[in-house]
């Protein structure tokens, strides 16, 4: 589909894959920080200020500094996928601490008691019992993402953020809305999947007693 | 068996949760810990399955130390039942029970075979396997918790007040139900209460423990009641340890009197003047019939054989005593293991046993 001299299809899976990647990634590399931070008090005093520090970092300069610090291309858009990872991080490493500390004491006792192992005792009890909790942060890191995405357009990297940069630019106030209406579309959508890729992890969260 | 060499356990900031116990829990028992809260009854529990470790003294599981075992390993085959259940919320009560098999290698299909087996085993009907844990009430999680324990063929069971969140009903039916399935398996339990009278239901060697895990007595609860070493464990087991100990006290000396009895049918009437017992077409007292005509509630009978302890008090002097001052008619009616009349209870006799031997 091409619209104001652009394929607005291409501007939407760059958009979408600008948001979600970090996002996986971020997460991928929370979870075993979130877990130091929930096990040891003294990870947790250093880890979360620290990953609250880093998300005030102006992203704009996140986005010029990292091509002198990865020697990448100022106009790559792995700069904007290193810079939107970092601020996942940042969010998601207290979320997934939370999330662990949210399984009852009760529970990760009696499955130390029949034997679990730590690894196992994550894997299969801690996890899956965190991902209420887990998907709460999940969702205010990708609507978060989704937005911050469109900044990468003010260095030339592709996104429906370029449709508010250059319709700004040209005075042409149709390409602005659709840049916006579509970024805000794609981050409803996309936290509806999280939502329901939550939901359907944790069937046993909507059992009540006498169903 | 398991044996607590001078086990004494000092935590990180320095509260002393046990001076030094030494204590044998017999192969095949129910051994109880009984104490106020504190007092180490959970920590001691802990140092068998090394979730604690002790800083001074040894466990010993039959006759290995278990400081020298792999402590997962050591887990998986020790049953471990707590006192929330502790079920996991997010497998069904059916997988719940095949936690400890899976983990021990068994395939999923056998791991379920084996926990529905051990479900019907606790009195867990087939459609309470599917359901969630949020599903079942207290009482039947309960059962659930101790279905997993159970589930991986540990010989040795430990227990930390399984059933003291459960309502006063359901905690006597439960522990009728572990006395049951103690009776086919003879596990050797540890169990953990603070509550004297679980203690002496369920013990066959009950320990009273001081704070600090100091050992005050240890012994089978009739001895318990009936010889308390010190004020602390005559406190303990209560003012009416006397009355309780009668439960332990046979009644084989108890001679049974002939009650007058009637069958129970329509407008059938008493023996003028007397108090006469009606009984249904089975030869099973139904009810009390007045020298005025009127009916009356049986009140508690006395069971006087099946001395199985799941019907409380059966052949036992606290039984027949029950019964003789329960009954409207000054004595108490007697029936055999499947209900069936068998005489009356003299309240007199029974006290002159009682005045006579007091064993
Ligand atoms: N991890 C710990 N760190 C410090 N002190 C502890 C720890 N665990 C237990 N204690 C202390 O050790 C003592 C014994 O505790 P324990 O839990 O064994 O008591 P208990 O007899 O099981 O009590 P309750 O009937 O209340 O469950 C208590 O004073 C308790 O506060
Ligand atoms: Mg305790």
């Amino acid at each position: 589909m091409r619209a104001f001299g652009y394929e607005i299809d291409e501007l939407v899976v760059d958009h979408v894959l600008l948001a979600v990647v970090p996002v996986l990634l971020g997460l991928v590399i929370a979870l075993p920080l979130g877990w130091w931070a929930h096990r040891s008090r003294g990870a947790r005093r250093v880890l979360v200020p620290l990953s609250g520090a880093l998300y005030t970092i102006p992203s704009l300069a996140l986005i010029v500094f990292i091509p002198v610090l990865l020697a990448t291309p100022i106009l790559s858009p792995l700069n904007v996928l290193v810079t939107l990872t970092i601020y996942a991080v940042a969010l998601l490493v207290r979320s997934v601490a939370e999330a662990l500390d949210s399984v009852s004491d009760t529970v990760t006792t009696a499955a130390v008691a029949v034997g679990y192992r730590p690894t196992g005792l994550l894997l299969g009890v801690q996890l899956p019992l965190a991902v209420p909790v887990l998907t709460a942060g999940v969702r205010v890191a990708s609507v978060t993402t989704f937005s911050m995405v469109t900044v990468g357009a003010l260095v030339g990297v592709q996104s429906l953020g370029t449709l508010m940069t250059d319709g700004f630019q040209q005075d042409y106030t149709a390409m602005v809305v659709t840049g916006i209406v579509g970024s805000i579309a794609l981050a409803f959508v996309f936290d509806a999947l999280w939502l329901g890729l939550g939901r359907s992890l944790t069937p046993w969260s909507r059992a009540r007693a006498g169903v | 068996m398991i044996e607590f060499r001078d086990v004494g356990k000092r935590f990180a900031d320095g509260t002393v949760g046990l001076e030094s116990l030494s204590l044998t829990a017999r192969e095949g028992e129910i051994t109880v810990l009984v104490g106020p809260s504190g007092c180490g009854k959970t920590t001691s529990l802990r140092t068998v399955n090394r979730m604690v470790e002790p800083t001074s003294g040894s466990v010993h599981l039959a006759g290995q130390d278990v400081a020298e075992a792999d402590p997962a390993l050591l887990r998986r085959g020790i049953g471990y039942v707590i006192q929330q259940a502790g079920l996991f919320p997010h497998r069904r009560v059916i997988d719940n029970v095949a936690t400890v098999p899976v983990l021990q290698g068994l395939p999923r299909r056998e791991a379920r075979a084996r926990a529905a087996e051990v479900l019907e085993r606790v009195g867990l009907d087939g459609a309470m396997a599917q359901r969630w844990p949020a599903q079942l009430s207290g009482g039947q999680q309960q059962r659930v918790g101790v279905a997993r324990a159970l589930a991986g063929d540990a010989p040795v069971l430990l227990m930390d007040e399984p059933f003291s969140a459960v309502d006063p009903v359901v905690r006597v039916e439960l522990q009728d139900e572990l006395l049951r399935l103690q009776a086919d398996l003879g596990k050797t339990i540890l169990f953990v209460t603070h509550d004297i009278d679980e203690a002496i239901r369920l013990g066959d060697r009950v320990a009273v423990l001081r704070v600090g895990g100091r050992l005050a007595q240890f012994a089978p609860p009739d001895e318990l009641l009936a010889a308390p070493v010190d004020d602390f464990v005559s406190g303990f087991v209560g003012r009416d340890r006397g009355y309780r100990r009668l439960g332990f006290v046979p009644a084989t000396a108890l001679r049974l009197v002939d009650l007058p009895t009637r069958a129970d049918e329509n407008g059938s009437s008493g023996v003028p003047g007397e108090w006469t017992v009606l009984l249904d077409g089975a030869e099973r007292p139904a009810a009390w019939l007045g020298p005025d005509g009127a009916r009356h509630d049986l009140g508690s009978v006395y069971v006087t054989d099946g001395a199985d302890a799941a019907s409380d008090g059966a052949g036992t002097l606290r039984g027949a005593l029950d019964a003789a001052l329960s009954s409207p008619a000054g004595r108490g009616v007697a029936v055999d293991g499947a209900g069936r009349y068998r005489g009356g209870v003299d309240t007199d006799d029974v006290l002159a046993l009682l005045d006579r031997g007091a064993p």
